[in-house]
């Protein structure tokens, strides 16, 4: 028993905690001053996972006008055998609890590692039976209970169930992390982090509890054995045991630890095994629709907006509500639709305890309507099996009435109604008077397919017939051409002066034109042959072949104007038979 | 003289083609637009002047009521191209019969080379005319093809998403008015880049195509 100065009716108490938060691992020192007239003894308060050892004590007495007061401060070091906030009850100055933090040390995500002593902690299985099912660890320093609602179960159903450790302060240091399952193929789900904190007497000793609550699910079907396993630092006495026993009747935590050797150990204490048979979903009458949720379930499904127009995307929800395991929980909901474009539904769950096991899963789903008017949304299932009547339930849900407008795209071409005018008309310019002149689209027409076929085939008539004239050459080119070479051979003749030549160019140049004239060989142009066919409107083209034979023998000469006269001569007649 | 006639022919199909009694009218979908402005709803209003603007760009009151309505829902102006007045000389019928004239010229003036020597410098003018003609219209071509494919936002604060589906990430929102080009589609979403440069996917619900 610790025998600190007593709290009297007329003491002021006043007790501080320095520092106020800590790392697991790390101790605070807890001073209590105490301001009175006597020094009766007190007990210090019982803190599950708080361990209390007096560092210091001392008194002080003071006679002031004949009165003695005795001021007592003891300071106390508080060692955290877990994290989370701990209230020291009874020591503020009006009695409110003096509150310690302890925090996770940064490389341990919950609990502080203690001192180890092994590789290898000591198994301990809870096996002296105290009361109520508890069984003790042989020592008496711990429990640990598993408790499962039911013996019989469905593979995949949720099963909750309750695990409590019982630990006794003064044997036990440190709760090294959480408790897992052992044996069987179950799968602990959304065990709770923080465990809830109480105190229990049990075979008249005080125990600090902690209680977890978590789901278990079955995998497979069979038969199966388990148990809860949580890791321990103990502290074992190593005074003889008919000493030990003296220190259990005098009942102090703080006398039965301190005086006396001890050593500390890791042990990880078991609860007795339970036994849980599961069984395997029936294939019969299993929907097609079925994900594995197993439960009981009741849904429920609502559309915003209720109005909306035609291309606007709805959220369609479906409601699962009830409890199970909402991890299998699932619906495609509408995968198709007449007049409705449907999208992949996406879910969010909100439990209403903390495993979990009770809440209520919502599925959105888009979709979009296709057509204006009233559209009905066809009604959603959901199908799980119900392990209380051990057969396949599907809930269904009413059918929705949604009424779609027209399009705002589409609305474009139709006159608003009639509104306030807005602050934006102010600065306006005033219609225009409506011509006739009407187009049948928006789009240019040099863009328009039927316009640009107008071009395209002018420029394809164009085309071929450019490249249909391509070996022809104009007739004005020809002409020139034939005229400019007959000239150039004149005029070359004539420059020199041979009469002679001047006249055989000039006839050989109008041979051809006049054979093809008279459809004869030009070998058969003649002075005669031209006086023949010419009559009296070839008499200077006669002459002309008259000459070129006489000055074939004469040799005679031409004056410039002679020259000058027959090559306009020639040319004309080359001239105009071409163009003939 | 046999392409002239056809050409002509052609033409005259079209004259009679293009005047439907049923369509789009530049003066009523500015009256419309001007009705849209007045009840307040900027984005319908801005959808009618910019299809107005189709056909008639060379219209100034078209221009100055956008750029009001713009104004005052707080849009950006838009940037004008500099070649914009290209654009606004004329109305896109009347470029389409310039490149039709164009395509004449220029082929009655290829054709005449074949056929005779003369009139050397009038075939020249006629050519020069013909391709200047048709040049002028590719150039409105070249600017009206954003328009033709852009869009104008409906619905106020629409968001555009990184993906097209309606669950999708929003990237930003856009105003209610605001011209985006389209780029592409995927079903009920068409991906779209606004004047920053911004892209996203966007509710083919909440915004209307310049060109129906």
């Amino acid at each position: 028993m610790l025998a600190v100065p007593a709290i009297a009716p007329a003491s002021v108490v006043n007790a501080t905690l320095d520092p106020p938060v800590v790392t697991i691992g790390h101790s605070a020192l807890l001073t209590i001053t105490t301001l009175g007239t006597g020094t009766e003894s007190t007990i210090m308060p019982f803190v599950g996972g708080l361990e209390f050892r007096i560092v210091s004590q001392s008194h002080r007495f003071e006679t002031i006008k004949g009165t003695t007061l005795t001021t007592t401060t003891i300071v106390v070091r508080v060692t955290p055998q877990m994290v989370g906030t701990f209230a020291i009850p009874g020591l503020g100055s009006a009695g409110e609890p003096v509150t310690l933090r302890v925090d996770p040390d940064r490389l341990v995500a919950n609990y502080s590692p203690v001192t180890h002593h092994g590789s290898n902690p000591v198994p301990v299985v809870a096996t002296a039976l105290a009361e109520n099912g508890i069984h003790l660890m042989a020592d008496g320093a711990a429990f640990v209970r598993l408790t499962v609602p039911k013996r019989q179960a469905y593979v995949g159903e949720s099963v909750p169930i309750e695990i409590e450790v019982g630990l006794r302060s003064e044997f036990v240091t440190a709760l090294n992390g959480l408790p897992t399952l052992i044996g069987g193929d179950f799968t602990l789900n959304n065990l709770s982090r923080q465990p809830e904190r109480s105190e229990r007497s049990v075979a008249g000793k005080p125990f600090g509890l902690f209680t977890w609550h978590s789901v278990i699910a079955a995998v497979k079907p069979g038969g199966f054995a388990f148990s809860v396993e949580v890791p321990l630092t103990v502290k074992f006495s190593t005074r003889p045991k008919a000493d030990a026993q003296i220190d259990d009747l005098l009942g102090d935590p703080f006398l039965q630890n301190h005086f006396g050797p001890t050593v500390t150990k890791e042990v990880k204490v078991s609860s007795p095994a339970t036994e849980l048979t599961v069984v395997a979903l029936p294939t019969e009458g299993r929907p097609a629709d079925f994900s594995g949720a197993v439960g009981s379930f009741t849904i429920a499904s609502d559309v915003a907006p209720a109005t909306a127009a035609a291309g606007d995307p709805l959220n369609l929800r479906l409601h699962v509500t009830g409890s199970g395991n909402f991890d299998r929980v699932d619906s495609a909901m509408l995968r198709s639709a007449d007049r409705w474009k449907t999208y992949p539904p996406r879910s969010s769950f909100s439990a209403s305890d903390a495993l979990g096991y009770k809440g209520e899963k919502i599925f959105e789903q888009p979709v979009i309507a296709s057509q204006a008017g009233v559209q009905t949304l066809p009604a959603l299932e959901f199908s799980f099996f119900d392990p209380a009547t051990g057969a396949y339930e599907t809930a269904r849900s009413a059918p929705l009435t949604v009424t779609i407008e027209k399009s705002l795209a589409d609305a474009a071409l139709t006159a608003p109604s009639a509104g306030a005018p807005a602050a934006a008309a102010a600065g306006l310019r005033p219609d225009h008077a409506v011509s006739g002149a009407v187009a049948s689209s928006l789009v240019p027409l040099y863009l328009r397919p039927q316009f640009v076929a107008a071009p395209s085939l002018l420029a394809l008539l164009f085309g071929g017939a450019y490249l249909g004239l391509r070996g022809r050459t104009p007739r004005d080119h020809r002409q020139s051409r034939a005229v400019a070479r007959v000239v150039g051979q004149l005029q070359a003749a004539a420059r020199i002066g041979d009469s002679a030549q001047f006249l055989t160019a000039a006839c050989t140049a109008l041979q051809p034109i006049l054979a093809a004239r008279w459809q004869l060989a030009p070998e058969q142009i003649t002075a005669q042959e031209i006086g023949m066919r010419a009559g009296r409107d070839g008499d200077e083209l006669r002459a002309l072949f008259e000459l070129a034979d006489e000055v074939q023998y004469s040799g005679e000469a031409f004056s410039a104007a002679d020259y000058s006269r027959w090559t306009r001569i020639v040319v004309e007649q080359i001239a105009a038979g071409q163009s003939s | 003289m046999t392409a002239l006639v056809i050409g002509l022919v052609l033409a005259a199909c079209l004259v009679r083609a293009q005047s439907v009694q049923t369509g789009y009218s530049s003066d009523a979908l500015y009256n419309l637009a001007n009705s849209y402005a007045r009840a307040g709803k900027p984005g319908m209003a801005i959808l009618n002047y910019e299809r107005a603007a189709m056909l008639a760009p060379d219209d100034a009151d078209v221009a100055a009521n956008l750029r009001a309505v713009r104004a005052s829902a707080g849009l950006p102006a838009e940037p004008q191209a500099w070649l914009e007045p290209i654009e606004r000389a004329a109305r896109p019928a009347t470029w389409a019969w310039s490149a039709l004239i164009g395509v004449l010229a220029v082929g009655s003036s290829a054709l005449a080379a074949r056929l005779t020597a003369r009139f050397r410098s009038l075939r020249r003018m006629a050519a020069v005319a013909g391709v200047a003609l048709l040049g002028l219209t590719i150039v409105n071509g070249v600017i009206e093809w954003p328009r033709l494919h852009a869009a104008v936002v409906l619905v106020a604060g629409t968001p555009a998403r990184a993906t097209p589906a309606p669950m999708a990430e929003p990237l930003f929102s856009l105003p209610e008015g605001q011209t985006v080009r389209l780029l592409g589609e995927h079903e009920d979403f068409v991906f779209v880049q606004v004047t920053t440069g911004d892209r996203g996917w966007v509710s083919r619900a909440s915004l209307a195509t310049v060109v129906p």
